[in-house]
This record gives structure tokens, C-alpha cells and sequence, in this order.
């Protein structure tokens, strides 16, 4: 009964105090405190502009593999003809216009750059013990193909931490992670990778790396509520 | 229809065949380019051929398939682009997605491009060039601008669906080369240090960030700082580099340079930049020896003289040889006149005396010389030239070659009292070196042979006047003092003491003493020899004496034998010529009378064994 008074006398604060707790626990840890000196806050912008310019030296990394290869083993005009052209990412739906990847939600814009980077990892690491193998190509593309595929890997974390902050931001719901698992990876099998040549292979890279860079930023303008995009 | 068809092949044929000689024959339809400007559509442009007075003037198609199409499908807006161009706006156009259009007639394909829309991007140029005037310069010659632009406005940079570079080119009105810059990313520009007297024109370009290929340029710029309003200073044309005054600087600080090498006191640095011109001078010999009449430096380094070969001159300790290029061994026997006069073991066939005296300065070791101080030389020459002629026992022009007598026996020197005659007639006329003629002729092999070995012999220095120089290449030399000679003979080493009066010797006391020392039967020649009573010795006399010593015949003409007005005898050291060697010989040194460097005939008795 004593205690009951006592709480009863001190309900409205403990409540409030209780309500803070509540509210503090409901709220997203932060990692880093607010004036914490160690910890660098960036905005959701500047890592977006981090992970686009990432996509971009990737892209230009493999568009400088790309003319390489294709300076050794010269590539023939007609691309539809050729079978063994087929990208391993070639049946995925991506957006191949503008409007298109306007359109789809935000969530599903980052759910494609995700896939498509995730589509590439294990093609790319592939692709690197080939060209090891083969002593023909100079240093400098297997540095090129090396570097390709370490960055490839990067930017997958860096567009899963941005991913989530924007979906802590509320920006992006959190419905991503149900598309990640319900649908398998677009690229199946390695067969037909094993089948193209070098330089295809690296062709196909390009064109979904340049993929990739149009997507993020497209999706950085459509994350910033202030651009028209 | 058939018929229409063969024809239409038969000239397709044709002008396959000469599609590419001349731009009469016919031509084909080609697609000359696809491009898209902003990634969003992309139109295709092609060219007519002049196949239409050929074939009907059908209309040329342009199909297109992308790859997951089946069937070709016709281009849907041949308008909008142009004349002959087909554009694809956006639903049409799918980004990295494979095309391929074909420019066909109805039958006929004339030309099939396949690409993706993603690598034909070829931007619009960028618009609203301006320029504002950033700053001048505190004389007002040079000004900084910055130059300003839009992104082409149908790429969608705001958005970033496509990034854009820009290059901009600028020059002088007019130049004729443009200036670029770096290939940036942004739309603003400063250009720095331009030339307010003048007018520039600015033009920019674009591409997309990962491609090679630049779209079209913009519209020129034009920059008028008149125009502005600003005021500037009109200087006259610049100065290029004052390469007139560089050049004057230059040489002016060079020749003060050189004037203060020159002046300087620093023999070393003259001698680096100035090297002093070789003047004719014996290798090894200082002027300095000769004028303060150090006989055995002179001795030495005259007996160097005629060897090629140190080590083919055994055991004279105290003589110095240069090492000479010697080309068969004969040359190491080449020794002074003197050696040869004394000693005739050394002197070979061929060999005359005298080795090439490299640093004497003359020519051609086959020239006949005049040598000035050095008999060696003309040794050389002498010998080199006739060196055929030595090796006949007949050959008595050669004054020089003592060896070549000495090596033959005594018929030789009977030979060479032949040649004294000649020589002697000879004599009158010129002079010339007699005591090498002398000796040649009258040399005793024995007395040669002492004179070889003795390499102080090869230290003598006989000083002649050459009067002619025979066609056979050997030196006259004058005969004047033959009656020295004589009287020199006439002493004799019986007497065993030699006037002193005089700091020179008897030529032909020493051979007598030489003769009576070594050879046995050489004495009665000696004595018959005149004696020379001048002050001079004449390695002639020397000579005859010698082979007057050593040959039975060889007094007389000996005596004949032109003596010149002065010599100097070489001490060679040999065990039965001249030898001064204090060291290998009992004879004290204060013996010697050194008192002109010569040596008497007394000491020179005393010295011989």
C-alpha cells in the first residue's frame, strides 16, 4: 500500500520517464552519438554520391578491359547473330529507359542495382582465375579484372549500408528484404559465361555497370525530395 | 520481275567491282552514322547512293530488330531527323539493349549496322557561351576571363542520367591553332593570361564521361576587351627571347675567358685548353743535358735512342732505353754508330743503325733526314731505306749501316775500304756523316760487334754536317775532318795517354785503343791511322779507327774519311769498346774528364779490359 502511494505520487514522472525509455529504446540505435568527434556523419547524399562515383571508376575501369580485350581478340560487327553473346545477366528485367526507371518505386530501383551487383560477383571472380590462366594478356588487364572485382564487391556493401540507412530513414520501406529472398539471383548458371570469350564477357560487364551508374543516380534523384526527378 | 532482278544484280555486280575507284560508279546506300544525344533516343542517318538511274526509285527502307524481336520492323519516324534519317524517340529506344538496322530496298540490303544506344551517345554541343572579365594585370597587358556555358539542353544533366564532359578550344583571331584544355566536368572555365590587345575566339564541346568520341562544337565565342570597356595598354609586340643578345653575351664572356686562361700563371689549366704543340725534339732528352754536359744522362738517354726494345739491350745498368716499337728483332741490334764501331757481334744483316725516333718529330721513318741531333735517326732512315742495300755485302751507300758490316766478315770491310775511296771522294764534296760511313766501311766486325754491345756506344752523339744525300737514301756527310782523323789515329793506345789539352778525344785514339784492347790483330791499322789531332772526335774517325783495328785493310781509307768539324762520342759500354761505365768498370770516375761531357782516350784505355 506504501509502495502504491508512492507510486501513485510518483506516476506522472515515472511515466514521462518511462515513456522516454520506451521512446529511446523504440528509436533506432544510432552508431554514431551526435557530436561523437571519431564519427563522421554523412548524409544519405554524400553516400550516395560516394557509391555513384564508385559505379563510375568501375565503369571506367571496364570500359578500358573492354577496349583492351577487344584490341587483341577484335570483336565482330553483328551482335545480335551471335549466341555465345548472351550476358549472364540477360534474363533480368531491368529499366532500360529513363521514364522506366522513374517509374518503379524507389525500393525496387535499389532492389535491381543490388541484384545486378550481386549477379556479377561470382561470374567476375571467375572470370579472374581464367585470366590468370591465361599468360597471354598483359599485367595490366589482370590488375584491370582484379580491381574490377574487388570494387564490384565494395559497392554492393556501400549500396546495402546506403540501403539501410535510407531505410532507417524511412526513405525506402523496409519490403526489400522480402524481393531479395522470394526471387532467385538472375544469373543461374556459369555455363554460359564459361562459353563467351573474354571480351564479350567484359562488354556485358560494361553495359551493366554503365546500368548500374545510371540507376544509382537516378535514385539519388529521386531520394532528394527537392529534385524534380 | 525476273528480268528486273537480273538486271538489278548484274548492276550491283558492276558496281561492286568498281565501288572504289571512282566516285562516277555507282554507289551504294550506306548508313553513315547512329547517334543518340542524350541516351533517351537516337536516330539513324544514311546516304542515297546514285543507284536510282539504275534501278526503279524504290524506297529505301531502314529496319530495325532488337534482340529479343523476331522479325525486322520499320523505322518509325523517318522525319523528324531529316532527310534520310530515321528517329527512334524514347519508346522506341531501349538502352543497353543490342540493335540492328538494315538499309534495304525492297530485295535488296544495302547496308546493316548493329550497336547499342549506349555506345553511339554523341552529345549536342553546349549553349550560351559567355565570358566575364575575372581580373588584369597591373600593367594591363594580360587579363584573366571566365568563360561560362549550359549543358546541351536535351541531355538530362540536372538528373543525372547522363554525365557530360566539356573541352574548350580557344585562340587568337588570327592564329590558326586552336588551344585545348583538360576535358572537365564542369560548365565554367577560367582562362587565364590573355592578351588584352587582342581577340580571341572560344568554342566548347561536350561527351559523355566514358566515351572516346566528342560531339559537335559549339558556336564561337567571340572575346573583345575593346568591346568591354575595359581599359587597356596597347604594347607594341612582344620581345621573343633575346637570342641576338645571348649569342653577343656569350661569345664576349667566352674570349674573356679565354684571355684570362691564357694570362694566367696556371700551367696546367693552359695545358688543358692551349696543348702545347709538339716541337721536334729526342724523346727523353731535356736541352737542359746537353748545355750542362751531363754525359751520362745525355748517354743514356741517346743510347735509348736507337733501341725499340729495353730488354733486348742485356745488362747495361745504367743506360735508360725507351721502349720503342720494334718490328722484327733485327732492330733491337740497330745501335749507335759507335756501337758498331766497337763491337761487331750486334750489328746483324739488315740492320742499320738507328731506330725510329718517335719523338723526334720528322715524318716518315724511310725520309731521308737530316738529323740534328740524333743519328739514330738517320740511322733509321738510312737504314730503313736501305735496308735491301745493306743486306748486300756490296753495298757501300749506306754510311749509316755499321751493323750490316759488322755482321759480315772481314770481306766486307775489305769491302768497305772499297767504298772508303768513294766515300772519301765523296767527302770533299759534302759533308755528311762520316763516322758512320767510316765505320761501315772500315768497321772491324770485332770492333762493330763492341760497339753494338756497347750501349753506351749508342749514347754518342756525333754532330755532322750532312753534305749530300745519295739516291740511295743514305747521308753524306762532309769530310772535312779527315786529317783529324788521321792525327787522332796517330796517338794510338800504345801511347796510352792522351793529350787532355782538349775536351775532346781522338776519335782514332779510341779505336786504337779499342783495337788494341779487343782485337789482336787491329793493332797495327790503329796506329797506321793518322791521328787527329783537333779537338774533335768524329765518330768517323771512330769509325775508321775501329775498322781499321779490326780489318786488315781498313787503314788507309779511314784516314780518308772526311772528319767533321766536331762530335761527340757515345760511351758504349761494351767489353771491348768505349766503355764509361764507372759502375761495371775498374776505372774511377774522377778519371773521366767530363769536363765537356767527352771522354779522353786515356780513360777510355784504362776503362778497357
Amino acid at each position: 500500500m506504501a509502495l502504491a502511494r508512492a507510486a501513485g505520487q510518483a506516476g506522472p514522472g515515472a511515466a514521462l520517464a518511462l515513456l522516454w525509455l520506451l521512446v529511446r529504446a523504440a528509436a533506432p540505435p544510432a552508431v554514431c552519438a551526435p557530436g561523437d568527434s571519431g564519427c563522421l556523419r554523412l548524409s544519405v547524399a554524400d553516400l550516395f554520391d560516394r557509391v555513384i562515383r564508385h559505379s563510375g571508376r568501375i565503369h571506367s575501369l571496364s570500359t578500358a578491359l573492354c577496349a583492351e580485350l577487344e584490341n587483341r581478340f577484335p570483336a565482330r560487327d553483328n551482335e545480335l547473330g551471335k549466341p555465345a553473346r548472351r550476358c549472364p545477366t540477360a534474363g533480368m528485367l531491368t529499366p532500360n529507359g529513363k521514364e522506366y526507371a522513374q517509374k518503379i518505386p524507389r525500393e525496387e530501383l535499389t532492389y535491381v542495382i543490388l541484384k545486378l551487383l550481386h549477379a556479377w560477383k561470382e561470374p567476375l571472380s571467375h572470370f579472374n582465375q581464367h585470366m590468370e590462366h591465361h599468360q597471354e594478356l598483359p599485367d595490366d588487364s589482370l590488375s584491370k579484372a582484379k580491381q574490377i572485382s574487388k570494387m564490384v564487391h565494395e559497392l554492393e556493401t556501400g549500396i546495402e549500408k546506403v540501403t539501410e540507412k535510407m531505410q532507417s530513414m524511412g526513405i525506402i520501406s523496409n519490403s526489400l528484404h522480402g524481393m531479395a529472398s522470394s526471387e532467385a539471383a538472375g544469373f543461374s548458371s556459369t555455363n554460359e559465361a564459361n562459353m563467351m570469350s573474354d571480351s564479350d564477357f567484359i562488354h556485358c560487364f560494361k553495359r551493366d555497370s554503365n546500368k548500374v551508374q545510371c540507376y544509382l543516380k537516378i535514385l539519388k534523384c529521386r531520394i532528394m525530395p527537392e529534385n524534380s526527378c | 520481275m525476273d528480268l528486273r532482278h537480273l538486271l538489278f544484280t548484274l548492276a550491283l555486280v558492276c558496281a561492286n567491282d568498281s565501288l572504289s575507284s571512282s566516285d562516277d560508279l555507282l554507289r551504294w546506300p550506306q548508313i553513315s552514322k547512329c547517334r543518340s544525344p542524350e541516351l533517351e533516343t537516337f536516330s539513324c542517318y544514311w546516304t542515297d547512293g546514285n543507284l536510282y538511274n539504275l534501278t526503279a526509285p524504290g524506297t529505301i527502307q531502314l529496319l530495325y530488330m532488337k534482340r529479343n524481336d523476331e522479325d525486322w520492323k520499320e523505322c518509325p519516324d523517318y522525319i523528324t531527323a531529316g532527310e534520310n534519317s530515321c528517329y527512334f524517340n524514347t519508346s522506341y529506344t531501349s538502352i543497353w539493349i543490342p540493335y540492328c538496322v538494315k538499309l534495304a530496298n525492297k530485295d535488296e540490303v544495302f547496308d546493316e549496322k548493329c550497336f547499342s544506344v549506349d555506345e553511339i551517345v554523341l552529345p549536342d554541343p553546349p549553349v550560351h557561351l559567355n565570358w566575364t572579365l575575372l581580373n588584369t594585370s597591373q600593367t594591363g597587358i594580360h587579363g584573366d576571363i571566365q568563360v561560362r556555358w549550359d549543358p546541351p539542353p536535351t541531355a538530362d544533366v540536372q538528373k543525372g542520367w547522363i554525365t557530360l564532359e566539356y573541352e574548350l578550344q580557344y585562340k587568337e583571331v588570327n592564329e590558326t591553332k586552336w588551344k585545348e584544355l583538360e576535358p572537365r566536368l564542369s560548365t565554367m572555365v577560367p582562362l587565364y593570361s590573355l592578351k588584352m590587345g587582342r581577340d580571341y575566339e572560344i568554342r566548347v564541346r561536350s561527351r559523355q564521361r566514358t566515351s572516346e568520341k566528342f560531339g559537335e562544337f559549339s558556336e564561337i565565342l567571340y572575346v573583345s576587351f575593346s568591346q568591354a570597356g575595359v581599359e587597356f595598354v596597347h604594347c607594341a609586340e612582344e620581345i621573343e627571347f633575346p637570342w641576338f643578345l645571348v649569342v653577343i653575351f656569350g661569345a664576349c664572356g667566352l674570349a674573356v675567358t679565354v684571355i684570362l686562361i691564357l694570362l694566367s700563371k696556371q700551367p696546367r689549366l693552359k695545358m688543358l685548353i692551349f696543348p702545347p704543340v709538339p716541337v721536334p725534339k729526342i724523346k727523353g732528352i731535356d736541352p737542359d743535358l746537353l748545355k750542362k754536359g751531363k754525359l751520362d744522362e745525355v748517354n743514356s738517354i741517346l743510347a735509348s735512342h736507337d733501341s725499340y726494345k729495353t730488354q733486348l739491350y742485356n745488362d747495361d745498368l745504367w743506360v735508360e732505353f725507351i721502349e720503342l716499337d720494334i718490328d722484327d728483332s733485327d732492330e733491337k741490334n740497330r745501335v749507335s754508330d759507335t756501337d758498331r764501331l766497337l763491337s761487331d757481334d750486334r750489328l746483324k744483316s739488315h740492320s742499320c743503325l738507328g731506330a725510329k725516333d718517335d719523338d723526334s718529330g720528322r715524318a716518315s721513318c724511310c725520309e731521308p733526314d737530316i738529323p740534328e741531333t740524333d743519328f739514330s735517326a738517320s740511322d733509321t732512315c738510312d737504314a730503313i731505306s736501305d735496308i735491301d742495300q745493306f743486306k748486300k755485302v756490296t753495298d757501300k751507300e749506306d754510311l749509316l749501316c755499321l751493323d750490316r758490316k759488322d755482321d759480315e766478315s772481314l770481306p766486307t770491310l775489305a769491302d768497305a775500304d772499297a767504298q772508303q775511296p768513294h766515300t772519301n771522294t765523296q767527302s770533299d764534296r759534302s759533308e755528311s756523316w762520316p763516322p758512320f760511313a767510316d765505320s761501315r766501311d772500315s768497321a772491324s766486325p770485332s770492333v762493330h760487334t763492341q760497339l753494338s754491345n756497347q750501349n753506351s756506344l749508342t749514347n754518342t752523339d756525333f754532330y755532322a754536317q750532312v753534305s749530300d744525300i745519295t739516291p740511295a737514301g743514305s747521308v753524306v756527310l762532309s769530310p772535312g775532318q779527315k786529317s783529324k782523323v788521321g792525327r787522332a789515329q796517330c796517338e794510338g793506345c800504345t801511347e796510352q795517354s792522351f793529350a787532355m789539352d782538349s775536351a775532346y778525344f781522338c776519335e782514332a785514339d779510341v779505336k786504337k785503343c779499342i783495337a788494341v784492347t779487343s782485337q789482336e790483330e787491329d793493332e797495327p791499322h790503329v796506329q797506321e791511322q793518322s791521328c787527329n789531332e783537333d779537338a774533335y772526335f768524329t765518330t768517323e774517325s771512330l769509325t775508321t779507327a775501329g775498322i781499321g783495328l779490326g780489318a786488315s785493310t781498313a787503314e788507309t781509307p779511314s784516314l780518308e774519311m772526311p772528319v767533321p768539324d766536331y762530335t761527340s762520342i757515345h760511351i758504349v759500354h761494351s767489353p771491348q769498346g768505349l766503355v764509361l761505365n764507372a759502375t761495371a768498370l775498374p776505372v774511377p770516375e774522377k778519371e773521366f774528364n767530363m769536363s765537356c761531357g767527352y771522354v779522353s782516350t786515356d780513360q777510355l784505355n784504362k776503362i778497357m779490359p
